[in-house]
């Protein structure tokens, strides 16, 4: 057997005591699931840089092992700033029933931990994955600890969003939280969802969450993620969408945290007249370095995928945007556009883009562009010539820069909170 | 209220201004022509402090002190205004946000009150009205799908919400019709005072047929070679730049 990284190894070895104490540790079904995920995590291990799809991002920070938090134990959770009726919390990995508030529920949604589902045997919920070449997605199913289980009945329309936050913060064992979420909408079903990730300050970990989304025919899912995580954090997160007939997918994340992060958007449209809509922004100073993979599989004719991203690159951090656009043989009358944007602030921020377009059918619209670029000295000068101070000046362009892409966020609350989130980002710059 | 002495300046590494020298005195409208390269958009550039323009001697005093010393925005507050030969688009910031907020950072910066929105609105509504501009365009994004004209009409839009004391016009009449060049002149005509004073600079005599100037100097190969009245500007036209430096 090859040698695994540091940290492959250490999850190999833990993983027999481990998993007698994770949740579903008496159903054999849930054991072998386990058993299998990290039968395939050590014969993947973390992927390295000659794996294709891990080109521009190096995992070695992370696989050689989380240093030691510098946080202090049991620091107060970051309040959430964003208000709704419904919240669900997860602290350091686990459900916390004193920070949620699910008696709001309208009947026809059905929010539920996953722990609780797995204690029950109920491994059903979770499809099978033994072609899945995702190394992190293995691990997760091999540690999974908890996570979202929400089931919307057909016709139902959620009045207003969820918020699931998940917290991070120092204390015995937090350093790794492998969260699994599952997601299924009924026909017609129509629900809001922000997903917020949040570290305390210092705090050193890794979050590695793996969420699966079922849309029946008809359905909408506003899908929002704030990526928050604390600055010496890893978050390598998967999002795997499956959309029928005239379900619509909409997904905007905004990130402005983790030391390393990598979102990972799979999109399979199985249905006419589905659309995918996956936005996102990204915000990154420091040594931050923030990748953003998506693939999107038109499956069957006649429908529609969009994507924006638009990314802000301060000091010395990196982005990565990778999307792939994929429309296999006879998935005719389909239309995918794609554009990704980068604003860099300084002259040591960089961005490798790659875009991808693997497409087998000949009555498509088929789109992408990328750019990249300084801020415009030109209109920089121009409203200082009248009167408007530097800070401010680029503060008005980054805003310019940003405007459109948040205008994709259709749900208004929610808009004006990634809104006061990027302008309180901008005050630092 | 500008006193230019032996003014020596470079872009990328070359001299464009070898020497000017220029007084403009308080109620007086200056217009400098010249041929193409003659360094008449420098000169507009470093007055207003626009950055790879590096000045290597001499000295420009505005009201007095020291203006290569300020920033470009400081100047602005200060009360020098360009209207710009090509108008910069920037997509993303709306007309109206612009004009709002650079007029209340000249009023902060000069320790005046801010105004709020509604009172900015009535007072930019009388402007548009007078450079006949539709209020639609504070809509749009700055400059963006503007025609050529619209652009320089925005120029002296802001020019006369901003009130400065020294104007300074780039080249404000390329690109627009007869009708645009004599509202944009009114607008200028109308900022005109006993203690206002203006730099026009331009290729042609036709805009100061209608902002009619106190004295005319030619620019050449980065120096003035010759000043007069505005009759100047009549021979120019007539005899040509070439005649002119060659006497």
């Amino acid at each position: 057997m090859k040698n695994l990284t540091p940290l492959a190894q250490t999850y190999v070895d833990r993983f027999s005591a481990a998993s007698g104490s994770l949740p579903g540790h008496n159903s054999p079904a849930v054991a072998a699931l386990r058993k299998s995920g990290l039968a395939r995590f050590a014969s993947l291990d973390f992927p390295g840089r000659k794996v294709e799809e891990w080109r521009f991002t190096n995992l070695t920070a992370l696989t050689k092992g989380i240093k030691t938090t510098d946080a202090p134990a049991n620091a107060a959770l970051p309040a959430a700033e964003f208000e709704t009726p419904h919240v669900m919390t997860f602290v350091n990995g686990r459900f916390s029933e004193q920070d949620s508030r699910l008696d709001r529920l309208p009947d026809g949604v059905k929010l539920t931990s996953l722990a609780a589902e797995l204690d029950v045997g109920n491994s059903a919920l979770l499809g099978t994955e033994a072609d899945d070449k995702r190394a992190v997605v293995a691990l997760n199913t091999a540690f999974m600890e908890d996570g979202v289980v929400l089931n919307a009945a057909p016709g139902v329309t959620l009045d207003a969003p969820i918020l699931i936050r998940f917290v991070s913060v120092a204390g015995t064992g937090a350093n790794a939280h492998h969260m699994r979420n599952v997601i299924h909408l009924g026909e017609k079903a129509t629900v809001t969802l922000v997903e917020e990730h949040a570290g305390v300050d210092g705090h050193a970990y890794f979050a590695n969450p793996v969420t699966d989304i079922t849309l029946d025919k008809g359905a909408r899912l506003n899908h929002y993620k704030y990526q928050a995580e604390s600055a010496d954090a890893f978050h390598l997160a998967n999002t795997d969408t499956e959309l029928a007939e005239g379900a619509v997918y909409e997904n905007f994340a905004l990130s402005t945290g983790a030391r390393l992060s990598r979102n990972e958007l799979e999109t399979r449209i199985l249905g006419g007249g589905a659309e995918s809509i996956l936005n996102g922004a990204y915000l990154m100073r420091g040594t931050q370095h923030c990748d953003t993979t998506t693939i999107t599989r038109h499956l069957v004719p006649e429908n529609v995928s969009r994507q924006i991203y638009k990314g802000i690159l301060d000091d010395e951090a990196q982005g990565v945007f990778q999307g792939k656009i994929q429309i296999v043989p006879d998935a005719q009358q389909v239309s995918g556009d794609q554009l990704s944007r980068a604003l860099l602030l300084s002259d040591r921020a960089s961005v490798a883009v790659k875009p991808e377009l693997e497409i087998h059918a000949d009555d498509v619209k088929c789109s992408h562009g990328a750019s990249s670029g300084e801020l415009d000295e030109d209109a920089l000068f121009y409203l200082q010539s009248r009167g408007i101070e530097e800070k401010t000046a680029r503060k008005m362009l980054i805003d310019a820069f940003l405007a459109d892409v948040l205008e994709e966020v259709s749900n208004d609350d929610v808009r004006e909170y990634f809104a006061a989130v990027t302008a309180r980002w901008m005050d630092k710059v | 209220m500008l006193e230019i002495k032996n003014l020596h300046a470079t872009v990328g590494g070359k001299e464009i201004l070898k020497g000017i020298n220029l007084t403009i005195k308080a109620g007086e409208i200056h217009a400098i022509m010249g041929p193409n390269g003659a360094g008449k958009s420098t000169l507009s550039y470093v007055l207003a402090g626009r950055d790879g323009y590096e000045v290597t001697s001499g000295e420009v005093l505005y009201k007095g002190e020291d203006l290569l010393a300020l920033s470009p925005d400081e100047r602005a507050s200060k009360g020098i205004f360009l209207a710009f030969q090509y108008p910069v688009e920037i997509p993303g910031v709306a007309s109206a946000t612009f004009l709002k907020t650079a007029y209340n950072a000249q009023r902060k910066y000069r320790g005046e009150p801010e105004v709020d929105a509604m009172e900015f609105l009535k007072l930019i509504r009388e402007k548009t009205k007078e450079l006949d501009i539709k209020d639609d365009m504070l809509k749009r994004a700055v400059n963006v799908g503007f025609s050529g004209g619209e652009k320089k009409r925005n120029e002296v839009l802001q020019m006369s919400l901003l009130e400065p004391d020294l104007m300074l016009l780039d080249e404000t009449d390329s690109g627009l019709d007869i009708d645009a060049l004599k509202i944009a002149a009114d607008g200028v005509n109308r900022l005109r005072s006993p203690e206002r004073a203006g730099l026009i600079i331009t290729h042609y005599q036709r805009l100061l047929d209608y902002i009619v100037p106190d004295f005319v100097h030619v620019l050449a190969d980065g120096k003035i070679v010759k000043s007069g009245d505005k009759s100047l500007a009549h021979e120019l036209e007539e005899k040509g730049y070439a005649a002119l430096s060659a006497a």
